[in-house]
């Protein structure tokens, strides 16, 4: 018989576990029961705002230090609910085991006290988390204001393409000392449960566990999220994913609800001519392309999709295009294992497409592409192929193009990282990339495989705008009475 | 063997003559060497002709086919006929896209000039002109049309055939013989156009009715543009992933916004014009309707809010299909139609722009598979053939064996299940059909991005106003 999995609900310390509505895992994979949120509403909403002070009774050095004994023991050789969502994720997740292992087992390493302290200190800065920070004005030295960043109410409507988003949740969480109710996605609805109940064996009483909340519901669930989206209950609303999840969210919106969108996002690459100085450059490029595109299967939005490569679009610079496509495909195949393997899902509608292109004549050289071992395509015009938005499962396509100036342009909103070669090209292009909408710049290579934890994600600093922040301001009693007094009754008065 | 299962299997294109209804009285035996000859005969003729399919054959490692399973990893992707690069549109490069359908194709298009060409219309009716091919665009899945290269014969003899169905389904000569007796023709659409059910149209008109006197459109001189198609494609799917502003328009597109404009503003009254004309012109006379059925509701129900009902004669015939996806009907849309055109006498097809013959249904529900079509349900994972035998559920796959001129071997995006290899349905008839659950495999897997024939006008008016919305230059 099928195994149908238990997904708790966590309300603050508490675990809810009477399975009772069923729901089908992504890619058919797996069955899970959980809780009917519904029913646990008003606990699960913090509606006494004043319960956060709790979270003011630590310092940073205490959230620290919980965090560092939390990652200890998200160790996934020892901890069986780690090794149960890893399980589950196996099922459901886009990314092979060995992928997915190597994931689960960096987990730790986001807790280290060091990477805690880093993050608060980059992110927002820790004196304003610990205290009052007094602001220096010269224009108005007679006025005191001091900032103090507070944690907020806030749901978090998390993607499940990695768990590595789960436990950024956590930590983000309680760096902010913010009170987090996670809504898992199907994809993974068992890696911040699995936290949760950790950190509760662990220290149940502790205010940082008592400010964690996960639940499961489908999203656009109006009976939930109706009540919950609602400024009595919550500040804030951090929703990563796709454009339907996002548009269905914005309903919610009014005054007193801040909503952070790290949204759906695609990847792009600029490689210029100098990657065919001769044949060892050509190959090193291919290596670092090929980690681009193959880390992480491309199931990351920071993975690489459309390539653009002065290469020249004339018969010369298309057979030296179709050179790097050879050697970037071989390379994808020899990435390591806990990188990138063929996938495990190849999706059918881009698998058709695939085939399809076989039939397009000289207008796309295509390596690999047979089975589930990935692809590149080479288009031989400066155009990407019509189904570049289908790109996954470690297939990129390569586009030959003249001048740089065609790749910039391509760039809009939509794209997140770029991954460019040589190195010389960001001073070049960093700021007009800017402009056009462009959000993280890399060393080609380094895009699913340099993640600086602590720096800012999407153009924007969600770390930051999780924070409420608070001003006071001061000035001496003379000088606001003054304030009250007409200008001649100030001079009488003197 | 019967002289005509002899017939279909020396010539499949001679169905065209034969007496519709016998071909689905064929045993078993009959039915499968109609199919093995006609595969081996189409793939014999056209693999030395048809560059996609012998280097296709060649890196399968076909030689022959001896048996009808052997030509499975020979049917094309659904995506083959719109694998051409959409740039080649944006950037009006129609001596490329012209090059491209050369491969698709046997007749010669070498004799093509289509470098000056701005539009897709222009280059569909360039087409037209200097060849034997008669172009067919689809309604733009994913936003991009394909292109199918039917010569103006396989036209002929689609809808012949169409009209032997009418003639024989229920019986030899049950049916009105239309060919022989003309009657009205009356379409609530374009008159002209290439899409799939604009097409045949002209035809129809001609075989059917006898000319445009007997015929009545509620768009009497306009054409169904290829152009607006493409780009309400477009639209839609950019809209569905909230990226509208990334679309480019050919400047050409944007300098027939003022043709667009017009027709557009004169739509009600063309609306009026057309319930007058049916009044006037066909009020309790029998004809032949031609209509999808969201389109014969959208136009049942302004016919119905207008008072008119019982507006033609009960020995008419409605030619339709399309079912209701795309669009919510009520669950009585059927008896509302019924209700205001007066008849409730239909003949119903699953069909696809790339076949040439369509699969009519019978009072059990089932569409039931010419003899020129060999079908298979292929393992939605692996891709392998299931057992010609019992009820499977899988991927739909076919060949066309009428078409001679191109492949047609193909793997749909639907899911079917098939049945009667072994039993006769339920109807009496004999051979494989289709049950009446067909779903698309891209709606199965979340993502419903297919503009279907059904919502296609919608699309089309949205795509006119977006065109009207942009700045010019």
């Amino acid at each position: 018989m099928k195994k149908i999995w238990r997904v708790p609900l966590i309300i603050r310390g508490e675990v809810i576990d009477e399975g009772v509505v069923e729901f089908g895992g992504r890619r058919g994979g797996a069955t899970f029961t959980t809780p009917e949120v519904g029913k646990h509403l008003e606990q699960l909403a913090l509606d006494r705002p004043s319960r956060m002070a709790d979270l003011y009774s630590l310092s940073f050095d205490d959230i620290a230090e919980y965090l560092g004994r939390l990652g200890e023991r998200l160790n996934l050789d020892t901890n069986p609910h780690m090794q149960e969502a890893y399980e589950l994720s196996r099922l459901t997740s886009g990314l092979s085991d060995s992928i997915l292992r190597n994931h689960y087992e960096n987990i730790p390493h986001f807790f280290r006290p060091e990477v805690a302290r880093e993050s608060a200190e980059n992110f927002v800065g820790i004196d304003y988390l610990e205290g009052w920070v007094p602001q220096v004005s010269k224009v108005n030295p007679a006025l005191t204001v001091k900032v103090r960043a507070f944690g907020a109410r806030a749901v978090h409507v998390i993607a499940g393409n990695s768990p590595g988003v789960a436990a950024q949740t956590v930590l983000r969480n309680a760096i902010t000392r913010s009170d987090a109710i996670i809504k898992t996605p199907s994809n993974d609805p068992l890696t911040a449960a699995a936290m949760a109940r950790t950190m509760i064996e662990m220290a149940p009483d502790h205010p940082l566990t008592r400010h964690l909340s996960v639940a499961y519901w489908k999203g656009g669930d109006t009976k939930i999220e109706e009540i919950l989206y609602h400024p009595k209950r919550i500040e804030k609303i951090i929703a990563w994913g796709g454009f339907a999840s996002i548009s269905h969210i914005t309903r919610y919106l009014q005054p007193g609800i801040d909503l952070i969108t790290l949204d759906p996002k695609h990847s792009a690459t600029i490689i210029d001519s100098d990657a065919f100085a001769d044949e060892t450059t050509l190959r090193h490029v291919a290596r670092r392309l090929a980690l681009d595109v193959g880390a992480m299967n491309q199931e990351g939005c920071v993975c690489a999709r459309v390539v653009y490569v002065v290469s020249g679009t004339d018969a010369k610079g298309l057979e030296k295009l179709n050179q790097l496509g050879k050697l970037t495909f071989e390379a994808l195949q020899a990435l390591p294992s806990h990188l990138s393997t063929p996938h495990k899902a190849f999706d059918p509608e881009l698998k058709s497409e695939l085939d399809g292109l076989r039939f397009a004549g000289d207008e796309y050289k295509m390596f690999g592409g047979r089975s589930n071992e990935g692809a590149v395509i080479v288009s031989q015009s400066d155009a990407p192929v019509d189904f570049s938005r289908l790109l996954s499962g470690r297939v990129c396509n390569l586009v030959p193009i003249d001048a740089l100036d065609e790749a910039v342009l391509s760039v809009n909103s939509y794209t997140q990282t770029i991954g460019l070669f040589p190195e010389s090209l960001k001073d070049r292009l960093r700021d007009r990339l800017a402009y056009q909408g462009a959000q993280r710049l890399v060393s080609l290579g380094g895009a699913a495989t340099l993640f600086a934890t602590a720096a800012p994600q999407d153009g924007i600093e969600p770390v930051r705008r999780m924070c409420k922040w608070i001003v006071d301001e001061s000035a001496s009693a003379e000088l606001l009475e003054g304030l009250a007094l007409a200008p001649d009754a100030t001079a009488a008065a003197a | 063997m019967t002289s005509l299962s002899a017939q279909l299997r020396a010539d499949p294109t001679s169905f065209v003559e034969a007496p519709y209804d016998e071909a689905f009285n064929f045993s078993r035996e009959e039915l499968d060497e109609i199919h093995l000859h006609g595969l081996q005969k189409r793939f014999n003729e056209l693999r030395p002709r048809l560059a996609v399919l012998d280097a296709l054959a060649k890196e399968q490692g076909i030689e022959h086919i001896n048996h009808v399973d052997d030509a499975v990893p020979l049917l094309f992707p659904h995506t083959v006929y719109k694998s051409y690069p959409l740039s080649l549109l944006e950037r009006s490069r129609f001596d490329r896209l012209t090059h491209w359908l050369a491969g698709m194709t046997t007749t010669d298009l070498s004799g093509v000039d289509a470098s000056g060409v701005q539009t897709i219309d222009d280059w569909i009716a360039l087409i037209e002109k200097t060849t034997e091919i008669q172009l067919l665009h689809t309604s733009g899945t994913t936003g991009k049309l394909s292109f199918i290269p039917r010569t103006r014969r396989q036209w002929d003899d689609t809808v012949r055939i169409t009209a032997n169905s009418l003639r024989d389904w229920h019986g030899a000569g049950a049916g009105p013989d239309v060919l022989k007796n003309h009657m009205p023709l009356v379409i609530p659409a374009y008159r002209y156009g290439a899409s799939s059910s604009h097409r045949g149209v002209d035809r129809m008109v001609r075989m059917y009715a006898g000319g445009d006197d007997n015929a009545l459109f509620l768009y009497p001189g306009a054409y169904y543009s290829a152009d607006v198609a493409s780009l309400a494609g477009r639209l839609k799917a950019a809209e569905a992933r909230g990226e509208q502003g990334k679309l480019q328009l050919s400047p050409a597109l944007l300098a027939r916004r003022e043709e667009f404009a017009v027709r557009e503003g004169d739509r009600p009254e063309q609306m009026r014009r057309f319930f007058e004309s049916a009044v006037e012109r066909y009020a309790g006379k029998d004809v032949i309707l031609f209509a999808v059925w969201p389109i014969l509701f959208e136009w049942a129900e302004a016919g119905l809010a207008r008072g008119l009902r019982n507006v033609f004669g009960p020995n008419s015939v409605l030619i339709t299909g399309g079912g209701s996806k795309g669009r919510v009907l009520p669950d009585n849309y059927r008896q509302q139609i019924f209700d205001f055109i007066g008849f409730s006498r239909y003949y119903e097809y699953y069909s696809m722009s790339e076949i040439m013959a369509g699969c009519p249904r019978c009072d059990e529900g089932n569409f039931h598979i010419p003899p020129t079509m060999v079908p298979y349900v292929l393992d939605p994972e692996t891709g392998e053939p299931m057992p010609r035998s019992g009820t499977h559920t899988g991927r739909f796959g076919l060949m066309d064996l009428l078409p001679d001129s191109y492949w047609g071997g193909l793997i749909t995006g639907d899911e079917v299940t098939l049945s009667g290899w072994d039993e006769p349905c339920a109807c009496g008839r004999h051979g494989p059909y289709l049950h009446s659950t067909i779903g698309r495999f891209s709606e199965k897997q979340g993502g419903d991005d297919k503009i279907n024939c059904a919502g296609a006008p919608e699309a089309h008016d949205k795509a006119i106003d977006y065109l009207l919305q942009q700045t010019q230059g």
